[in-house]
C-alpha cells in the first residue's frame, strides 16, 4: 500500500510537468497574444493605441522574450507560490482567484450534494424495481437534465424565476448585498439565486451517477448471498441496506477525484450565462483574451486538483477493494 | 476665430451668475461635512468663475440626491465614468461645437498658437489646487521623460514631426505654439478618450525618480509587482483608466472602490467646477453605482429595472423586450440615433491580392452596380422596422455638411441599371446557374468575411445575397474572428468585409476629414494605402488610383486651409467624391439605439445622438445635470 | 415401515422413462441453443424503453435521408411578410365540421410603439394542408442532396397560404424546416466522432490492457493528463487553431475530430480494464499455451467478449458529442450560420428576447432532448443486454 502510494506520488510529478507544458501550449495556440487582443479591443472602441506603446507594454511584461523562456519564468514562479500577474485586471493572479473562491466553493459544494442525493434516490429505486413504470419515469427525470443544453435551461430558469418569484437576474445575490457583510438576509438572497445553477449543473451530473449506482446495485442484488438472505427471511429493506448498498457505494466515493474539477469547469458555461461571480467566467474570459498567467495558473490549479483527486480515489478504491490487481504482463 | 467668439460668449454667460455670485448651493451631504469642518465651504471649493450649465434647451434645475445605478460588462469599464462624466479641458456641446469646460478660455491665433487660461481657484478632488504646474509636470516629467514615454509625446501634439513650444505664463495661463496649424489639438482634448496634457503633480511627484530617491522607488515598485519606478508610475497615473482610487480627479464622480470587485461606487467630487443656472454646485446625483455583469444578460437585467441609465450593451433588437417590461420595472425606453456615418457598410478591398477582383473593384461601375443591387428598403423593413435611414456611407442628416445627394447617390434599388453596368464592364457571360463569369472563367463568387460577432451582420448579408443573385453574383458570408479578419484584410486576402461606416457621422467643417482619405490601415477598403501613410512609406503600397490620390491631396488642402469657409469647401469636395465613387457601399445608417432611463430621471433628452467621438455617449448631454425627481 | 396409512399417497402407475429427467421443453431448447447475439436481443427486448428509443433513433436517422421531402420549405427560404410568426396549430374541425388537417391564416399588424409584429389567427381563412404534393409555392423547390432538383413534399401549405408548424424566426424562415435540415449535421457529428473515438480507444486501450507494464503505465498517464484537463480550454484552443479559410464542411469535420480526440480516453479506460480482467481467464491462457499470437488472441478471443460493453459505452458517448456541439456553438467556436445545425439554432435562441417574447424559437431543444434521451436509454438497454451469460 505504502509502496503504491509513493510510486503514484513520484509519477505525479512528470504528469504535472507534462500538463504544464500542455497548458502553456494551449494558451499560446490561438494566433496572437494578449496584446493583440488588447489593441484590437481598443481599436473597436475607437481608441487609438500607438505601436510604440504596445512595444513598451510588451517589454514591461516580459513578452519580448522567447516563449521557452516565458514558460520557465512562469513555472519557476508558480513553484515559489507566485502565480503571476493578470494583464486584464492589472492585479496579481492570486488576488483575483482568491476573491472568487468562496462563492465558487459554495456553488460547487451545493451542486455535489444535490447530485449525490438525487442520484442516490433514483438509482436505488431504479435498481430495486427494475423495468417497472417507476423505474422508467424516474430514469427519465434523472436523464432529462443531462439531455437539456445547460445554457438554454439556465437562461429560461433565470427569466422564469424573475417573472414568478421576483428574483433579480444573474449573480449569486441581490446587488444590494454585494459588498455587505454576511447577514441572514444575504444568506437568504444567496439561496434564492443558488438553486438555479445547482439544479442546472446538478441535473447534468445525476445521469452518470444513477447509471453507475444502478448497475452496481443490480450486480450485487443478483449475488448468492442476497438470495440466501432473502431465503432466510431477512426484511427486504435490511437486505438492501446491509451489504449491497454499501458495496455499490464504492464508485461514489472513488469518484470524488473526478467530480470536483468537472463541477468547477462544467459550471463555467452556466456561470457565464447566469453571470455568477465564480471562477468559471473568469477562466473563460482569460482564455479568450489570452491573459496568460491568469488562465495558465488557474488551469494548473485545476489540473493539480484532478491529479491529486485521482490519486486519492485510487487509494480509496484500493483500500476498499483489495481485489484490484496491478502490474504484470499477459505472457505466462 | 470661432473660439474668440466663444470666449466672449462664455464671459457673457457667466455674467448673470456674477451678479449673485456669493450664493452657491451645495448638496446636503456636503453641507454636513462643511458643518463638521471636514470640507471648506462651497465658495472656496468652486473656482472663482465656475462653468455654468445653460439650461435653455428644455432642461430645468434639479434637486440633489439619489444614486444612479448602471450596468457594465467588465471591471475595466470603470473608465466609462470618465467618459460619461466628460469633464475636459475643452468639450463638445450639444451642437457638437467645441467650447471651453475646465479651461476658462482658449485663444487661438492662426490656428497654431493656443493660449489656455485655467479657472482660478479650481481644485482637484482632494482639495489640492489645479494649476499650470500640473501641465508642466506632465510635459517635462512624463511626456518628455524617456523612462516614462520612450516614444515621446503623443502624435496629436506633433505638427510635421515638430513638438510645440510650451510656455508657462503664470499660475493659470499656459501657451502651446507650433510652426504650422494644429487642427487636431482641440478635438483630441475634447475626445471621449481624450489627450491628457496634465497630471495631478502633487500626487505623482513622490513616485517620480526626478523628485525622489530612485533606488527606494524601485524597491517600492518591485514590492508591488512592477519592474521599476517607471512601470509603477505608468500604472498609477492613468486618468482615463480610472482604476487608481487614490489618484485625484476632475470628474464629477470619483471612483472609491478598488479592484477586484463586482460593484464600483463613484462618489461625488466636492470640488467639481460646474454649477447650474441657480448656482447649485453640480452634480445633483450623490453617487453612481456601477455593477459588473456578463454583457449578455445586461438587456435582461435592464428589463427588470436594475439600471437607471443604460445604453451600452443594449441593441436595437432588445427594444421590444425593454418596452414590454418598462411599466412593471419603472423605467422609460428612449430611442436615440447612432451617430456613425453608416451602421452597416460593405468594404470592397481595393488592395485585394486576387488579380481579377483587384481589377474589377477598381472599376467604379462594378462598385456602383453592387450598390444599386442592394434592396435597402427591404433590409430596413425586416431588420430595423423601417426606422433606419437607407443611405450611403456618408454624413448624417444632422451634420451641417449634409446634402441629400450624398445620401442617395447610387443607393436606390435598381436592378436593371446594375445589370446594365455589369454587362458594360464586360461580365455579360453567365454560367448555367445564372452566375456571371469572371474574365478567367471562374463564376463570380464574392466571399464576404465578418467578425462573426453579431447576427445582425449575418442577417443583412442573407438579404443582400438574395438580391445580388439577381445580378448574377453569388455572395458567401464567412464568419470568422475579428482579429483574423483584420489581418487578412491588411494582407489583401479578403475580398470584401462588412463593418460599421464612418466613425464620425456628424462632422462640422472644423472636424478632421481623415477618415475620407487613405490615412489608416484600418480603412478596410484600402488598407495598404492607409498603412503606407501611417508608416510614412515603410510598409504598404502607395496610392495608385486617381480619385484616392485626389482625396489625399484634398486632405492636405484641408490642413493647410486658413478659414472655416475654405475647410467647408474641401469637405464638400471630398464628400462629393465619396458619393460619386462609392468606395464603400453603405447600406443603412441612423439606426436607433435604445436608451433606458429610470422613470424619475430628469434632464435626459428624449431624442439624442449616441456617438463615441464626438459625443462621449452620454457626455455631451451632461450627466452631472441629471437629477432624480423623487 | 410402520406409519399412518390415512395420509394420501400418490404413486404414478405409468412406467418410468429414464430420459425424462434430461428432457427439456422446446422453449428451454431454444434458449440453450441460441447464439450469443440472439440471447442479447431477447434480453434487450425486455427493456421496453430501449426498444422504443432504438426505433425512434432509426426513424430520425432515416429522416436525414429524406429531409427535403419532410420539410415543407427550403432551408434558406424566407418570407418577409411573416417575421417572428408564432406556430400555426393544425386543426381538424372548423365550425364543427370535419375539414381535414388545416391551419388558420394570420392577420398581421405592426405595433410601432412596441416594435413588434402581432399575429392573430384569422378564423375566416381556412388553409387546408395538402399531402404528397408537388410544391408550387415559393420555397418549395429544392435540390435533393444538392444533386437532383425536385419539389415533392410530404405536406404543403394551401395555395397562397403558409404552413409554419413551429413558427418563423426573425428573417421569416420556417423553424420546422430548419430543425429538419439541422438534424443532418447534428446527428452525424456524433456518428463520425464516435467512430474515430472508437478506433483510437480500442487500439490504445487494447494495447495497454493486453501488454501491461510500461505500455500500460504510459497510456494511463496520457489518459490521466487528458482527463485532468478541463474540457473548456481544450475545446477553445483546438477550435481556435482551425484555419479560418476552411470551408464549412471542413470546419465541421475538424470539430468532430476535436470532439473525438477528447473522448477516446473514456473508451480506452473501459477497454483496458476489461482486458486486464479477461486476460486472466482460462480461455486466454489456453490460447496462449497453444501458441496464438497476441493480435489473434485480442481480436478473436478477447474482443468478442466485451464488444457488447464497448458498443454500450460508445452509444452513451454519442449524446455527449451532440451536446458538445451545441456548447461549442454557444461559445462561438463551433458551427456558425449559414450552416444550420441544432446547436446553431439554439445559439440563436440564446437571448432574452427569445425567452421572454418569442419562445417558439427554443423548439430545437426538443429534438436535442429526445435524441439524447433516446441514446441514453438505448445504451442502457444495450448494456443490460451486453452480458447475457450473467
Amino acid at each position: 500500500m505504502l509502496r503504491y502510494t509513493v510510486h503514484r506520488l513520484i509519477v505525479m510529478v512528470p504528469t504535472l510537468l507534462a500538463i504544464s507544458v500542455m497548458v502553456f501550449v494551449i494558451i499560446q495556440l490561438p494566433p496572437g497574444d494578449y496584446f493583440t487582443t488588447y489593441v484590437d479591443e481598443l481599436k473597436s472602441q475607437g481608441e487609438n493605441v500607438s505601436a510604440d506603446r504596445i512595444e513598451f507594454l510588451k517589454q514591461q511584461y516580459g513578452f519580448d522574450r522567447p516563449p521557452v523562456e516565458q514558460y520557465f519564468v512562469w513555472v519557476f514562479g508558480m513553484l515559489q507560490g507566485d502565480f503571476g500577474y493578470s494583464f486584464e485586471h492589472s492585479l496579481p493572479v492570486a488576488d483575483i482567484i482568491g476573491d472568487r473562491i468562496l462563492l465558487t466553493f459554495i456553488v460547487s459544494f451545493s451542486t455535489i450534494v444535490f447530485t449525490w442525493v438525487v442520484s442516490f434516490i433514483i438509482g436505488t429505486y431504479s435498481a430495486v424495481y427494475q423495468y417497472s413504470l417507476g423505474d422508467y419515469a424516474l430514469s427519465f427525470l434523472g436523464f432529462v437534465g443531462l439531455a437539456t443544453p445547460n445554457f438554454l435551461l439556465a437562461l429560461v430558469l433565470l427569466w422564469l424565476a424573475n417573472v414568478y418569484f421576483g428574483t433579480s437576474i444573474g449573480g449569486l445575490m441581490d446587488p444590494d448585498y454585494l459588498d455587505q457583510p454576511w447577514s441572514w438576509g444575504k444568506m437568504l438572497s444567496v439561496l434564492e439565486h443558488l438553486w438555479i445553477p445547482v439544479v442546472v449543473i446538478g441535473t447534468s451530473g445525476t445521469a452518470g451517477m444513477i447509471r453507475r449506482l444502478r448497475a452496481n446495485l443490480l450486480d450485487e442484488l443478483h449475488k448468492q448471498y442476497v438470495v440466501t438472505a432473502r431465503a432466510k427471511g431477512l426484511h427486504p429493506f435490511k437486505i438492501l441496506v446491509k451489504y449491497p448498498l454499501r458495496m455499490a457505494l464504492n464508485p461514489f466515493i472513488a469518484d470524488i477525484g473526478n467530480l470536483l474539477p468537472q463541477v468547477i469547469s462544467g459550471a463555467a458555461i452556466v456561470s457565464v450565462v447566469l453571470s455568477l461571480p465564480t471562477t468559471g467566467p473568469m477562466l473563460l474570459r482569460a482564455l479568450q483574451s489570452q491573459d496568460m498567467y491568469l488562465a495558465g495558473s488557474f488551469l494548473m490549479v485545476l489540473a493539480l486538483l484532478t491529479v491529486f483527486g485521482t490519486l486519492l480515489s485510487d487509494i480509496a478504491l484500493a483500500i476498499l477493494d483489495p481485489r484490484i490487481r496491478l502490474g504484470g504482463g499477459a505472457e505466462k | 476665430m470661432m473660439l474668440r467668439l466663444l470666449l466672449s460668449m462664455t464671459l457673457m454667460l457667466g455674467a448673470p451668475l456674477m451678479a449673485g455670485a456669493a450664493e452657491y448651493g451645495e448638496s446636503p451631504t456636503l453641507k454636513d461635512l462643511v458643518a463638521a469642518g471636514k470640507l471648506p465651504p462651497v465658495a472656496e471649493r468652486l473656482p472663482e468663475n465656475p462653468y455654468v450649465v445653460q439650461m435653455d434647451d428644455g432642461r430645468e434645475p434639479g434637486k440633489y440626491g439619489g444614486d444612479l445605478n448602471i450596468l457594465m460588462g467588465r471591471a475595466k469599464d470603470v473608465r466609462q465614468m470618465v467618459v460619461y462624466g466628460y469633464a475636459r479641458l475643452v468639450k463638445y456641446d450639444r451642437n457638437f461645437e467645441i467650447v471651453p469646460d475646465i479651461l476658462e478660455a482658449v485663444e487661438i491665433e492662426e490656428g497654431r498658437i493656443f493660449t489656455m487660461r485655467l479657472r482660478k481657484g479650481h481644485r482637484w478632488s482632494d482639495g489640492a489646487p489645479f494649476t499650470t504646474e500640473d501641465f508642466r509636470y506632465w510635459w517635462e516629467n512624463v511626456a518628455n521623460d524617456e523612462n516614462l514615454s520612450p516614444a515621446g509625446p503623443p502624435v496629436d501634439l506633433r505638427v510635421n514631426g515638430q513638438l510645440p513650444r510650451v510656455e508657462i505664463i503664470d499660475e493659470t495661463t499656459i501657451r502651446y505654439s507650433w510652426a504650422a496649424p494644429n487642427p487636431r489639438f482641440l478635438p483630441a482634448l475634447a475626445g471621449a478618450s481624450p489627450l491628457y496634457i496634465y497630471r495631478p503633480a502633487h500626487y505623482l511627484k513622490p513616485f517620480h525618480a526626478a523628485h525622489g530617491d530612485e533606488a527606494a522607488l524601485n524597491a517600492a515598485a518591485q514590492a508591488q509587482n512592477q519592474r521599476n519606478w517607471a512601470s509603477l508610475h505608468n500604472k498609477m497615473d492613468n486618468l482615463y483608466k480610472n482604476d487608481n482610487i487614490d489618484l485625484p480627479s476632475l470628474q464629477p464622480w470619483v471612483n472609491t472602490t478598488a479592484a477586484p470587485s463586482e460593484r464600483f461606487i463613484f462618489q461625488r467630487n466636492p470640488y467639481f467646477h460646474r454649477v447650474d443656472p441657480l448656482g447649485q454646485q453640480l452634480p445633483y446625483i450623490d453617487s453612481v453605482i456601477m455593477q459588473v455583469a456578463n454583457s449578455k444578460i445586461i438587456p435582461a437585467k435592464t428589463g427588470t429595472g436594475e439600471s437607471d441609465l443604460q445604453a451600452r450593451y443594449l441593441r436595437f433588437d432588445n427594444y421590444t423586450f425593454l418596452r414590454e417590461n418598462q411599466d412593471r420595472s419603472g423605467y422609460k425606453t428612449l430611442l436615440w440615433r447612432i451617430g456613425k456615418g453608416s451602421h452597416m457598410t460593405l468594404y470592397p478591398n481595393l488592395n485585394a491580392v486576387d488579380a481579377e477582383w483587384h481589377k474589377l473593384f477598381r472599376d467604379v461601375r462594378v462598385r456602383r452596380a453592387l450598390s444599386l443591387a442592394i434592396d435597402r428598403s427591404e433590409i430596413n423593413q425586416v431588420i430595423y422596422f423601417g426606422l433606419a435611414l437607407e443611405s450611403q456611407n456618408t454624413v448624417l442628416p444632422q451634420s451641417p455638411l449634409f446634402k441629400p445627394e450624398y445620401q442617395t447617390a447610387w443607393a436606390t434599388f435598381d436592378l436593371k441599371q446594375a445589370n446594365a453596368l455589369l454587362d458594360e464592364v464586360g461580365l455579360a457571360k453567365r454560367n448555367n446557374a445564372g452566375l456571371r463569369l469572371l474574365p478567367d472563367g471562374r463564376p463570380m463568387e464574392l466571399i464576404v468575411e465578418t467578425a462573426g460577432e453579431s447576427t445582425e451582420q449575418t442577417d443583412v448579408l442573407a438579404l443582400v445575397r438574395d438580391s445580388w443573385k439577381k445580378i448574377g453574383i453569388a455572395l458567401h458570408s464567412k464568419p470568422s474572428q475579428r482579429e483574423v479578419v483584420r489581418n487578412r484584410i491588411y494582407a489583401g486576402e479578403t475580398l470584401m468585409s462588412i463593418w460599421e461606416g464612418l466613425e464620425n457621422g456628424l462632422p462640422g467643417p472644423e472636424s478632421l476629414p481623415d477618415e475620407l482619405a487613405p490615412t489608416n490601415q484600418d480603412q478596410y477598403q484600402w488598407p495598404k494605402w492607409g498603412q503606407y501613410r501611417q508608416t510614412s512609406g515603410k510598409s504598404g503600397e502607395p496610392v495608385d488610383m486617381d480619385k484616392p490620390k485626389e482625396l489625399k491631396a484634398l486632405l492636405d488642402d484641408w490642413y493647410a486651409a486658413g478659414d472655416r469657409k475654405a475647410k467647408e469647401a474641401v469637405w464638400h469636395k471630398m464628400l462629393a467624391i465619396w458619393a460619386d465613387q462609392v468606395f464603400t457601399i453603405g447600406i443603412v445608417s441612423g439606426v436607433m439605439q435604445p436608451v433606458v432611463i429610470d422613470a424619475k430621471l430628469r434632464n435626459v433628452p428624449e431624442e439624442g445622438v449616441y456617438t463615441w467621438d464626438p459625443g462621449a455617449h452620454f457626455g455631451v448631454y451632461e450627466p452631472d445635470a441629471f437629477w432624480f425627481d423623487r | 415401515m410402520t406409519g399412518r396409512t390415512d395420509i394420501p399417497h400418490y404413486v404414478n402407475p405409468a412406467p418410468f422413462d429414464p430420459h425424462s429427467v434430461t428432457a427439456i421443453t422446446p422453449e428451454q431448447e431454444r434458449y440453450y441453443t441460441a447464439s450469443q447475439w440472439q440471447l442479447m436481443w431477447w434480453r434487450f427486448k425486455r427493456h421496453r424503453l430501449a426498444v422504443v428509443s432504438g426505433a425512434f433513433l432509426l426513424a430520425m436517422y432515416f429522416s436525414i435521408l429524406i429531409s427535403e421531402f419532410i420539410a415543407p420549405y427550403d432551408l434558406h427560404h424566407r418570407n418577409t411578410q411573416m417575421l417572428f410568426a408564432p406556430p400555426q396549430a393544425i386543426h381538424l374541425f372548423h365550425d364543427g365540421d370535419f375539414v381535414g388537417p388545416f391551419v388558420y391564416g394570420y392577420k398581421k399588424s405592426l405595433d410601432m410603439v412596441k416594435m413588434r409584429w402581432t399575429y392573430e389567427e384569422d378564423r375566416t381563412k381556412v388553409q387546408s394542408l395538402r399531402f404528397f404534393c408537388i410544391g408550387d409555392y415559393p420555397g418549395a423547390a429544392y435540390e435533393f442532396w444538392g444533386l437532383i432538383e425536385g419539389s415533392f413534399h410530404f405536406a404543403c401549405p394551401a395555395d397562397g397560404g403558409s404552413f409554419h408548424m413551429m413558427g418563423t424566426d426573425r428573417l421569416g424562415r420556417d423553424m420546422f424546416s430548419r430543425i429538419v435540415y439541422g438534424a443532418r449535421i447534428s446527428l452525424t457529428v456524433g456518428l463520425i466522432g464516435i467512430t474515430l473515438s472508437f478506433v483510437l480507444g480500442l487500439a490504445i486501450g487494447g494495447a495497454a490492457g493486453y501488454y501491461g507494464g510500461i505500455t500500460d503505465t504510459i497510456v494511463q498517464r496520457i489518459i490521466e493528463i487528458i482527463r485532468s484537463f478541463p474540457e473548456l480550454p481544450l475545446w477553445m484552443a483546438l477550435s481556435a487553431a482551425l484555419p479560418v479559410n476552411w470551408s464549412p464542411i471542413l470546419v465541421y469535420l475538424g470539430i468532430t475530430f476535436i470532439l473525438a480526440l477528447l473522448d477516446w480516453p473514456g473508451l480506452a479506460r473501459a477497454v483496458r480494464s476489461k482486458l486486464l480482467a479477461l486476460r486472466e481467464e482460462d480461455f486466454c491462457t489456453a490460447a496462449q499455451l497453444m501458441g496464438a499470437r497476441p493480435k489473434r488472441i485480442i481480436y478473436r478471443h478477447l474482443l468478442p467478449s466485451f464488444m457488447s460493453h464497448l458498443i454500450a459505452s460508445a452509444t452513451l458517448s454519442i449524446p455527449s458529442m451532440i451536446l458538445a456541439e451545441t456548447a461549442l456553438s454557444f461559445l462561438g467556436l463551433g458551427l456558425r450560420p449559414p450552416i444550420t445545425s441544432w446547436g446553431v439554432l439554439l445559439n440563436e435562441a440564446q437571448n432574452i428576447n427569445v425567452v421572454a417574447i418569442y419562445p417558439w424559437l427554443m423548439l430545437p431543444v426538443v429534438p436535442v432532448i429526445l435524441v439524447v434521451l433516446a441514446f441514453q436509454f438505448l445504451g442502457d438497454g444495450l448494456r443490460d443486454a451486453a452480458d447475457p451469460y450473467k
